[in-house]
């Protein structure tokens, strides 16, 4: 029984964290970097109590979890007079429960995962789905849509990870693509078609008659979909495919961010000398958008490493999981890995250009109490798994 | 744990790929497009600045300033970055319509550039909006030189009035920058390219709001350089006193010339305009109402207006008929009777004359005897000798929009009247009726021929010590003989109330028929006879008979002159 925690998983984590610290003292100065420090340190704290607990009682603990996370977004969501509706005050601070929520549900669902032996047929996605999509409609009626796709992916991983054939994944889940091709009715169409042809020669009826069922049915309904969008999302997404048609409006953090990436070039401007940044250019400097701030201090170089150190943290991770003998650890530590990837993968294809605008923070490194607090217990609890990963 | 091990590999790859993908856009931004977002990110951050420039200023003839600069405040915003709440409460401010700031500011097509909305600001709106400064976002307040007319309306047609550019004027000369002012009419249009200057640049840093941060040292900035003063022959005083003497006539005209050297003093019309209201930059309601007013005050009636000249054109008549020898200067023609009859037409006189020389014609000014001396000398030799002197020609003065009139020949009336034009469209001519049209400073210029025996100069508002003349070519002798006439419609003709004690005026009297209403009074004069060094041309509209009202304010506005010049004069042997 090897008793050490992964170091890997610490010192990549404080890595991270520190740069984020500076960043956030380079883009809002040394007032909101205190606030950062302080809790990043309670976080930390936090971390290292939840490193000595054992996986077991995370796994007893976790339809209370849960149960706590949907209440508090429940409360705001009925309580909350701020719109959006995604924070609860306590005095001075306050916190997001969407964040919480995805640790627990990760927790709720990895949970579940681990009491089935065996998933096969659709059927056995629907408590995984019920899971997931619970928090998912809840925090998407705040309205959050960033904190809300989160757990899509986290729902696709996690089934795959427990077991789930991958490939009647990408058939329950050929919706989601249905509906992004629905935008023009030539790319549905030749999406339909390549999809028919691949269900037919998979020779399984009930997959045939259900891709066919939803795919249609989601093609046809997202038009109306689309209408229902609250105008800041719809202009977040023409903007995305056209950001030099309304340089004032949404499109302008996507220019200013590309601007300061770009200008950043091979080395960077130098730390604390960001024009774009400095000149208030740049919009969510300390949030949202500090990738663009570390893209234009640090160039091109400073984002290779930083990607770098990312990657890295994810493949522990996702090496833990894989080593991780107890089926319940294994999926709970690749719920965390997926988080934590596609939050950073989203967080930065946003910032360069690659994804339309989401408000999606960059673990360990945006400002943000509750993104950072619940990012270090997932890790806290990654860390107690790596210590006993070769039990059973 | 093999399923487990496919996932692995598969999840994985799938993170390699998506890292290499970002790392390879990454690339691309910063390596392969990276200077077009240096450049970019440059241009948020830099910006070029123009300081304009002061323009010239507009001098009298004794360098005093009859147009000049003063600093003002304008308001400039950045649409970029202009929010809804700054819009209307700097609407609020500058009582601007939302839509009229915003209107203006999409003149210039970059949305990061700012641009001036607002000249000539009160310290009441300058102390709102930099109350206000922490909470607006794209506002800015500066201070630019601004034109300014101490003299108001008196100058208004001869110094014209400055104007912001338009975006056709800068398609004319890239020169030109938005926000920049150019001459619109006047000496400041005519002397554009003396009085402009040129802007100064600076660079400058300023944040995401449109705010300046700091100067940019790195590049050079270029001070502006001032515009080039214009001194002009224009006599402050005199102006002043011809307004005055017509402050009692709601339309006239008065040019006031050196006749000597062509320096022209005074070049009034009436009514005038205020030009420091263009400062401000009107509005369209304004211009609307400037522009259809009946009254027409933004025309120069002294350059621009063309009335028949009456009875001032005898002289011309008296030197052509004398010049192709017709007649001398004792022809006796028919008595006046007070009228005259021609075929089934009559033809009347204002008085019953009696029998006249050519000398006692002009100085009583008889029609019926220029009737007949214009029949026998001939519509050709009229026409020849007054285009020899300028008639229907423009004088060649500095100022643009100048009025050619007209001067009816054979030709002319054959094309106007077909075959069927009779002697009586020549006696209408004869007494400065009819189709003849010239401006007022085109009669002052003839006239000219009196005062310096033969030789034109041409006007010019400039200061300049070369005049450029022309000859008539129209004999001496009768120039004389008629210049002897015209001292006598002063003495004892028509003419008497110019008059200037221990002064020779030499005139002439006009009444201009004006079919829309009462006739327009009319007088030209000169003095002293023997050395002229004022000639006056004075178009009183609507006001009768030119000996009773422009006569004798002629004669006061001679003196005027003749007494300023005469206390310089021992201003300098008191000095000496």
């Amino acid at each position: 029984m090897i008793k050490k925690i992964d170091p890997g998983i610490v010192w990549l984590t404080g890595a991270l964290s520190l740069l984020g610290v500076m960043m956030i003292y380079s883009t809002a100065g040394s007032a909101i970097m205190t606030r950062q420090i302080t809790w990043l340190i309670f976080s930390i704290l936090v971390a290292i109590i939840f490193s000595r607990i054992s996986p077991r009682i995370w796994l007893n603990l976790s339809p209370v979890i849960y149960s706590l996370s949907i209440v508090m977004i429940v409360i705001i969501l009925f309580k909350s007079d701020i719109y959006p509706k995604r924070w609860i005050k306590f005095g001075d601070f306050s916190i997001q429960p969407s964040e919480f929520a995805k640790f627990a549900t990760v927790l709720m669902l990895a949970s579940y995962l681990s009491t089935r032996k065996k998933l096969q047929s659709f059927s056995d996605m629907a408590v995984p789905i019920a899971i997931t999509g619970l928090p998912a409609v809840l925090i998407f009626l705040e309205p959050d849509l960033g904190a809300a796709q989160i757990f899509l992916p986290i729902l696709i991983v996690m089934s795959y990870w427990a077991g789930m054939s991958g490939v009647k994944i990408l058939i329950l889940f050929s919706p989601f693509v249905s509906a992004a091709a629905s935008f023009s009715i030539y790319t549905w169409v030749v999406y339909m078609a390549i999809l028919m042809v691949f269900l037919y020669f998979r020779k399984q009826l009930t997959d045939l008659v259900y891709g066919f069922a939803s795919n249609s049915l989601v093609g046809l309904i997202m038009p109306l979909l689309w209408s229902s969008l609250k105008t800041y999302q719809q202009k977040r997404i023409i903007a995305f495919f056209s950001p030099w048609l309304d340089p004032q409006g949404m499109s302008w953090q996507i220019i200013q961010s590309k601007i300061a990436i770009g200008s950043g070039g091979l080395f960077g401007k130098g730390f604390l000398s960001g024009t774009q940044k400095k000149l208030e250019f740049l919009p969510e400097r300390h949030t949202d958008f500090i990738f663009s701030c570390l893209g234009e201090e640090f160039g091109l170089v400073g984002i290779t490493v930083v990607l770098g150190l990312y990657v890295y943290l994810i493949y522990r991770l996702l090496r833990l999981a894989k080593e991780t003998r107890n089926r319940f650890s294994s999926i709970f530590v690749s719920g965390i890995m997926i988080w934590i990837a596609y939050q950073t993968f989203i967080n930065i294809g946003v910032t360069i250009g690659l994804l339309p605008v989401t408000g999606v923070p960059l673990p360990f490194i945006s400002y943000g109490g509750s993104a950072l607090l619940a990012c270090f217990m997932a890790i806290g609890v990654s860390l107690s798994i790596s210590k006993t990963k070769l039990a059973y | 744990m093999d399923e487990k091990a496919v996932a692995f590999k598969v999840i994985r790859n799938l993170i390699f790929i998506l890292a290499a993908i970002v790392v390879l856009w990454s690339m691309k931004l910063q390596v392969f497009e990276g200077k077009k977002y240096s450049r970019l990110s440059e241009e948020n951050r830099i910006r070029r600045k123009f300081n304009p420039a002061p323009r010239g200023r507009i001098l009298d003839r004794h360098g005093q300033e009859i147009a000049n600069t003063r600093p003002g405040f304008y308001v400039s915003v950045v649409r970029a970055v202009i929010d809804q709440l700054t819009l209307s409460t700097l609407s609020d401010i500058l009582s601007m319509e939302e839509t009229e700031i915003i209107e203006k500011s999409k003149i210039e097509k970059n949305p990061f550039s700012p641009v001036k909305i607002a000249h000539d600001i009160s310290y009441a709106q300058l102390s709102l909006i930099e109350e206000k400064a922490d909470v607006f976002s794209g506002v800015e307040v500066g201070v630019e030189p601004l034109r300014n007319y101490p003299y108001e309306e008196l100058f208004f047609h001869v110094i014209g009035y400055v104007g912001e550019i338009t975006c056709e004027e800068i398609e004319k000369d890239k020169t030109y920058i938005l926000g920049d002012y150019i001459g619109k009419m006047g000496l400041e249009r005519y002397y554009e390219n003396i009085l402009r200057g040129a802007n100064g640049v600076e660079y400058v840093e300023v944040d995401a709001r449109g705010k300046e941060v700091s100067k940019i040292t790195e590049k050079r900035s270029i001070p502006p350089t001032a515009g080039v003063d214009v001194l002009t022959t224009m006599d402050l005083a005199l102006s002043e006193s011809v307004a005055v003497y017509l402050e009692d006539h709601e339309k006239a005209a008065c040019v006031c010339l050196d006749p000597q050297s062509g320096e022209i003093l005074v070049l009034y019309s009436k009514p005038s305009f205020d030009p420091n209201l263009f400062t401000h930059g009107l509005q369209k309601k304004e211009w609307d109402i400037l522009n259809n007013d009946p009254d027409a005050p933004m025309y120069n009636r002294a350059v621009m207006s063309c009335y028949p000249p009456g009875s001032t054109f005898k002289p011309f008549i008296a030197l052509a008929a004398l010049d192709s020898k017709t007649v001398g200067e004792e022809k006796r023609f028919e008595r006046c009777l007070g009228e005259y009859r021609l075929g089934r037409r009559t033809f009347r006189c204002w008085k019953k004359h009696g029998s006249l020389d050519l000398t006692g014609a002009i100085v009583n000014s008889c029609d019926i005897y220029f009737y007949q001396l214009g029949r026998l000398t001939g519509v050709d030799t009229i026409a020849d000798r007054a285009n020899r002197i300028g008639f229907g020609k423009k004088t060649g003065i500095d100022l643009l929009n100048e009025k050619q009139g007209i001067l009816p020949d054979r030709k002319w009336f054959e094309k106007r009247y077909g075959y069927n034009w009779t002697q009586g469209h020549v006696f209408n001519l004869s007494i400065g009726q009819g189709d003849l049209l010239v401006s007022p400073l085109q009669l002052a210029c003839a006239f000219a021929i009196f005062a310096n025996l033969g030789r034109i100069p041409i006007p010019h508002i400039i200061s300049r010590t070369d005049t450029t003349y022309f000859t008539a070519d129209i004999s001496q002798e009768a120039i004389e003989t008629v210049c002897e006439a015209l001292a006598g419609v002063v003495d004892h003709g028509t003419g008497t109330l110019a008059r200037v004690p221990g002064v020779e005026v030499c005139g002439k009297t006009g009444t201009s028929q004006n079919p829309h209403g009462e006739d327009h009074s009319l007088f030209v004069g000169f003095a002293p006879a023997d050395n002229p060094r004022i000639l006056v041309c004075l178009i009183v509209e609507n006001a009768g008979h030119g000996g009773s009202v422009a006569a004798p304010i002629t004669g006061r506005i001679i003196k005027s002159y003749l007494n300023s010049l005469q206390q310089e004069l021992s201003e300098i042997s008191l000095e000496q």
